[in-house]
């Protein structure tokens, strides 16, 4: 049961609809048929018109913005110059980066911490998600319950997990006995937003799973049962293959979304204590609008970019095969 | 037989328990702190049991701050999801149901670009927005948001489109219903929890984002997340404000999720899983 093996029905447009003549259209009470000249017209440039807007807005909003940090990333450019008129610095930017012992730290931390946090949120995730899928009273409000952390605006979030955590008059301290510095720390600042986020993120793993696990057949569970099967068994051999292409895409988003995380880190910690929790997005974010220079920034943010494509090409494959089988 | 399925289901509840204070009991806690006074919020040790106030809500709504952020948040949401929705829709609709010459290249290409880290256009966004004269605006922020928002709209709907039988459209086609009519009227109908599904993710998305409106946006025009994230650098002043102000950005996506819960989790799971 591949999640896609639905077939699509495609149309080519122009051809003679098929004779059904079940009429949808007298119940759905369509304003009178206009055969006139201009519905013609509109039928016949229906796909231009539909797509072009969003095709359009891609282009001119995100695809333009693209292809100038592009160029930014090329050139020794400052705010106060004109669009073009920056120096053509060739490959300056990017030899500065990957020459630059912070980036290539900052780089290393993010692959990192993108691994483990995933990795925590898969593993959580899936563990909760067996236990709601379990057929107990009151089961669906904990279901509802579970989901609320993410729901929540993440610098929000954030802040909650600052006010938790803070040595004088946090209540995590409270509970441990003695006041802990967390986020003054390099590992510990590390661990807490590594935390918050597998805190706020893991639910989202958890609803996936739960939703294949939902949609599994039940023949080959009832089957390895009768084949003497233990409880343990069945989940590693037979839900487990079955949920994979639901843990693949959710492996891949939370791979995605961590590998750009930013917003825990502005709040809790701003890439501190030295360094120590310094992601790719902070760096950047503070080498465009902290130094102003935004010409590294954008050469830092392409050098991700490409990261974040290569990651995307492979989902985008594991997904296609996924599909066809 | 029984008696191990009672045992079993004793030992999931003690588990879903844990879990529920795990995950929810930082929040009920900072809820709890929203409702303290300042002497309260800062007792040693931490009082568990006091009389509730909501002072802290009244000081904070009466801010002109926050109720210039509130309404940055709603109007840039609104916009957003109504721009993405009503351009992405029929976009998602034509991807689902009629081949045309580089549809399976457009496709790809919209969900690379939400695939992307945000920050690569960020940079750019901000010095075009500034050359063009849209620097600092709602405006600015709002077709920010449509970029990351399009994809998302797109790639769900189009599987709700994609679940319908297409007789119903070619009926209407036959009835003399132009393809806009029958989209309008036959169509939209019928996926309207994916409409909703579409409507609150691409709203999450909007009112959740932080990075965006914070390097867009000007004192004017910030929204909620960039108000409260310039409250992280003074964390001690005053708490009770604080978490009342998170209590209040926090509510209102959460009661609508609640609401719509169940689009929402057939949106989620049918977005991401359908590629």
């Amino acid at each position: 049961m591949g999640p896609s093996s639905k077939t699509a029905h495609y149309a080519v447009i122009g051809t003679a609809p098929s004779a059904h003549t079940a009429s949808a259209a007298q119940h759905a009470r369509i304003p009178a048929p206009a055969a006139s000249r201009l519905s013609r017209a509109l039928d016949r440039m229906f796909v231009w018109l539909t797509v072009t807007p969003t095709a359009l807005t891609m282009l001119l909003v995100f695809g333009l913005p693209l292809a100038f940090s592009l160029y930014l990333s090329t050139e020794g450019w400052s705010p106060d110059e004109s669009l073009f008129g920056g120096q053509f610095a060739g490959l300056a930017n990017y030899d500065a980066l990957l020459t630059d012992p912070t980036f290539i730290g900052s780089l290393t931390l993010t692959l990192g911490y993108t691994a483990v946090t995933v990795l925590a949120e898969l593993l959580l995730g899936l563990g909760v998600a067996l236990l709601l899928n379990l057929d107990l009273p009151f089961i669906a409000l904990f279901r509802t319950a579970l989901i609320v952390p993410m729901m929540m605006t993440p610098i929000v979030a954030a802040l909650c997990w600052k006010l938790l955590l803070d040595p004088d008059h946090g209540i995590v301290d409270y509970f441990i006995g003695q006041p802990i510095i967390w986020l003054g720390q390099p590992w510990l600042a590390l661990i807490s937003i590594g935390f918050a986020s597998v805190w706020q993120n893991s639910p989202f793993v958890c609803i996936l799973a739960l939703a294949g696990l939902r949609s599994l057949p039940h023949e080959p569970l009832e089957a390895a049962a009768i084949d003497g099967a233990n409880a343990l068994q069945r989940f590693w051999h037979v839900t487990l293959p079955l949920l994979r292409p639901y843990l693949l895409v959710a492996l891949l988003l939370r791979a995605i979304f961590e590998f750009r995380a930013f917003d825990n880190v502005y709040v809790m910690t701003g890439g501190g204590p030295a360094n120590a929790t310094l992601l790719l997005s902070v760096y950047t974010y503070q080498a465009s609008f902290v130094q102003f220079d935004l010409s590294l920034g954008a050469a830092a943010s392409w050098v991700m970019l490409l990261i974040a494509l290569v990651a995307c090409l492979g989902f985008v494959a594991l997904i296609g095969r996924g599909s066809t089988r | 037989m029984r008696r191990r399925k009672l045992i079993g289901a004793i030992f999931a509840y003690a588990a879903l328990l844990a879990l529920l204070v795990l995950f929810l009991f930082p929040l009920l806690w900072i809820l709890g702190l929203s409702f303290k006074t300042r002497m309260q919020v800062f007792a040693s040790p931490p009082l568990f049991l006091w009389t509730p106030t909501i002072d802290n809500y009244v000081a904070v709504l009466k801010t002109g701050d926050f109720q210039h952020a509130f309404m940055n948040s709603l109007l840039i949401s609104a916009e957003a999801v109504l721009l993405s929705i009503s351009i992405g829709v029929p976009a998602a609709y034509t991807f689902a149901r009629f081949h045309f010459a580089a549809r399976g290249m457009l496709f790809m290409s919209l969900l690379v670009m939400r695939m992307l880290p945000p920050i690569a256009v960020l940079v750019p966004m901000y010095v075009l927005f500034a050359k063009i004269g849209l620097g600092h605006t709602r405006l600015s922020v709002v077709l920010a948001y449509t970029t990351f928002s399009l994809p998302l709209v797109v790639w769900i709907m189009r599987g709700f489109f994609e679940e319908l039988p297409r007789e119903l459209e070619e009926s209407a086609w036959v009835d003399g219903a132009g393809r806009f009519a029958a989209l309008r009227y036959v169509v939209l109908p019928l996926v309207r929890p994916g409409l909703v599904a579409a409507t609150i993710l691409t709203l999450l998305l909007a009112w959740n984002d932080f990075i965006f409106a914070a390097v867009l946006s000007t004192d004017a025009t910030r929204t909620l997340p960039v108000l409260m994230a310039s409250f992280s650098g003074d964390v001690g002043v005053d708490w009770g404000s604080m978490t009342a102000s998170c209590v209040l950005v926090v509510l209102p996506v959460l009661l609508f999720s609640f609401a719509a819960q169940r689009h929402l989790v057939t949106g989620l799971s049918s977005g991401a899983v359908k590629g």
